[in-house]
């Protein structure tokens, strides 16, 4: 008799209950439902980087809170980017990173490698269900690949509901392991960057280059450890706080970037290969406020990140959605970026100086401001499928920290600013 | 007709009214009020007419006539016919838990927070006449043993529930329909996901907080009901006593948790199984485990 009282009864009761109300029964607790995201997104920096992305990703509801999620992403860059190197009063000349032909860099232009074109794919895969009443485990993988890299990588987060679901604690582990396989081969830390027009002939040339490359890939391992807490504070307040950290283990130079070195007028006299730690141990906390704000929608986070390498950011951003019509919302976006640099940034090596232990003149890793200026705009379709434009300015400021310009450097811009326009369709259906 | 409020909320408006002994709730996720008022119009004269139809106070409802013709065949009309084979079916599953035959032990228990228990001697004289086993139920007709009276008390209100969200729902054409939630009392049931996909956030009685009350439950679709004892109980001897009555013993449930609440895709459902959890006292969530469908327990 206890057996029976315990049976599931919910069945055959729906049924009774759907034949009272007219309707027909309905597989309540089974739905095999699949929602998809599309978007395409443009990114191009005035005369350097051009990126198309398309993203595909599907969400399939298994009943009971089950879901597979799956993601595949497209990219595309091409264009120009940075190598690092300074600029000068007259023109440079530099060998392409496989050491295979050259480019000249006109006099006062910041130098950029304009072969910088790459094509990456990247799978992701995740299954999210429930483990026991209030226990929510998901867990995932991804495979990323562009011509010479390759990411593959675990990840899981088990979730825990307090208080009647109004309180969310999360723990996430991830592990990722990225092969690197530069076309020319990883050079060896400060190996110059030789100039085919400094040898006799194609042999010497090659043998020198090759003299200079210390293997032909290289990897590293990441492992990343989430705690995260996300609260309801009212029917019209989320909050969610999370702390990240990250330690990284293996290659994490570019190998495309170099650092010259200067003599005491700023002539370059030698552009080397820069040389980053093989260990990066960073940190971050984020803390993200969702508002409902009378009939508008606000997304106010902020993120605090340090790292080993004396790296230390703010992130602001600023989402603020509001109706403009029956169908239609706006979304204006406000983002602000800044970061100091990391210990071992120098904008150039002095010729004077004994060479430090690691060196980059890589503006990413500088001082630098970024902000993102944006708005997004989006309707309504027909069975809740939902159409967007998303429009984006993002201006990058890398800034002077503390080395002086000597000579000639101080006629030209060391820190030169990229602006960069975003736009994205988006289309859920 | 009854007296409607509407007013404008946080991000949804609201009409509210009294029905069923409950403050009833329609919320609209649009601002648009006009539309809010003509929909809690509907909704408010729908709860009236189930109200009239299946109140025991009103002598005159369809359940008052029903419990004065016991002893007789009666005939049924369409909609009461379906409701009683419904609670056929509810007590057949619950293996005779739930029944609305019961509704007669509350002459022998009220449950106003003092000490005074039923004696086992007034309990002895009502059990006979319960037990819907005893009732005699043809596709349009019953017989109800004299000294018997049905009571729909534990399905109308989750019933109104969803015949007034059907009625809504009738107002729109399947591409334009809003998300609305229609909550009496906190059994409530929503038509669709919000458009921003957002959650509704509805106060749910909370009996271990009886005067902070509430605590929110986050709803997309589906329905939610609660069942517990956060007015309605008896102390004595430090021990508790719930409202949920055993209909075989004319005891109340022991070790049954204060309060259950369930996920369903219709209110009716979702009631029925909450009633039904409690009424299994100690296996209460043994019992929703068993059901495959979300819940929150206060025990």
């Amino acid at each position: 008799m206890q057996l029976k009282q315990l049976a599931n009864i919910s069945a055959a009761l729906a049924a009774a209950s759907c034949a009272v109300l007219g309707q027909d029964a309905q597989a309540g607790t089974v739905l095999d439902d699949w929602q998809f995201n599309s978007a395409i997104l443009l990114y191009n920096e005035t005369d350097r980087v051009s990126a198309g992305e398309a993203i595909l990703s599907a969400r399939g509801d298994f009943g009971d809170d089950k879901y597979l999620n799956l993601g595949l992403v497209v990219d595309a860059l091409t264009g120009a980017s940075a190598t690092g190197a300074v600029a000068q009063p007259g023109v440079q000349c530099f060998t392409r990173p496989s050491g295979r032909g050259s480019y000249e860099v006109a006099s006062g232009d910041t130098p950029l490698d304009d072969t910088f074109h790459d094509t990456r794919v990247q799978l992701d895969a995740s299954w999210e269900q429930p483990l026991a009443p209030n226990w929510r485990l998901t867990a995932g993988g991804h495979l990323s690949k562009e011509y010479d890299y390759l990411s593959m990588g675990v990840n899981s987060i088990l979730a825990r509901d307090f208080n009647q679901k109004n309180t969310t604690v999360s723990v996430g582990l991830s592990y990722s392991h990225d092969t690197i396989k530069p076309e020319g081969g990883i050079a060896f830390a400060y190996a110059p960057m030789l100039l085919r027009t400094d040898y006799a002939d194609d042999d010497s040339y090659q043998a020198a280059f090759n003299a200079t490359r210390d293997r032909a890939d290289d990897t590293k391992d990441t492992v990343d450890m989430l705690l995260g807490l996300t609260q309801v504070i009212n029917r019209d307040w989320l909050m969610q706080f999370n702390y990240s950290l990250s330690m990284a283990d293996g290659y994490m130079t570019d190998p495309f970037k170099l650092v010259s070195v200067v003599n005491s007028n700023g002539e370059v006299q030698q552009n080397l290969y820069e040389s980053r730690p093989d260990k990066r141990t960073k940190h971050s906390v984020y803390w993200q406020n969702k508002l409902h704000l009378g009939g508008t929608y606000l997304d106010a986070s902020y993120r605090y990140m340090w790292d080993d390498w004396e790296l230390k950011s703010h992130t602001a951003d600023v989402k603020w959605r509001f109706p403009v019509s029956e169908q239609w919302y706006v979304e204006p976006q406000l983002r602000y970026y800044q970061q100091s640099a990391a210990e071992f940034y120098l904008p150039f090596l002095q010729q004077s100086d004994s060479l430090p232990q690691y060196a980059s003149a890589d503006y990413r890793i500088g001082k630098m401001s970024t902000y993102t200026l944006g708005a997004k705009f989006g309707t309504k379709l027909a069975a809740g499928n939902e159409l967007s434009f998303r429009i984006a300015l993002y201006q990058q400021n890398p800034e002077q920290d503390g080395a002086d310009a000597p000579g000639v450097l101080a006629n030209v811009d060391l820190y030169e600013k990229v602006t960069a326009v975003m736009a994205q369709v988006s289309y859920s259906f | 007709m009854t007296d409607v409020a509407v007013s404008r909320g946080k991000n949804c408006t609201l009409g509210q009214f009294s029905a069923m002994a409950s403050p009833c709730e329609i919320l609209l996720e649009t601002a648009d009020m006009t539309l809010c008022r003509e929909l809690t119009l509907l909704a408010a004269a729908e709860a009236e007419r189930i109200e009239q139809k299946y109140s025991r106070y009103r002598t005159d409802s369809v359940l008052s006539q029903l419990n004065q013709g016991a002893g007789q065949w009666q005939q049924l009309d369409d909609e009461t016919a379906q409701l009683l084979t419904f609670a056929n079916t509810c007590y057949q599953l619950s293996d005779g838990l739930f029944d609305i035959s019961s509704g007669i032990l509350r002459r022998a228990w009220q449950f106003d927070g003092s000490d005074r228990l039923a004696s086992q001697a007034q309990l002895a004289a009502l059990l006979p006449h319960i037990g819907w086993h005893q009732v005699q139920l043809k596709p349009k007709q019953i017989l109800l043993p004299a000294g018997m009276e049905l009571d729909l008390g534990g399905i109308a209100k989750e019933y109104a529930v969803d015949k007034v969200l059907q009625l809504l729902r009738a107002q729109f054409t399947p591409s334009s329909l809003p998300s609305i939630v229609v909550n009496f009392g906190g059994d409530m049931h929503c038509s669709r996901p919000r458009h921003d996909g957002s959650l509704w956030h509805i106060g749910i009685e909370n009996p271990g907080l009886v005067d902070h009350a509430i605590s929110a439950v986050g709803l997309t679709t589906g329905a939610l009901a609660t069942s517990g004892d956060s007015r309605r109980f008896l102390l004595k001897d430090g021990v508790r006593y719930s409202h949920i009555l055993n209909p075989k013993t004319g005891w109340p449930v022991t070790d049954a948790p204060r309060s259950v609440t369930v996920a369903a895709p219709n209110c009716l459902l979702a009631g029925m199984l909450a009633t039904t959890a409690l009424l299994q006292g100690a296996s209460a969530e043994a019992f929703l485990q068993a059901q495959g469908l979300k819940y929150w327990l206060v025990a």
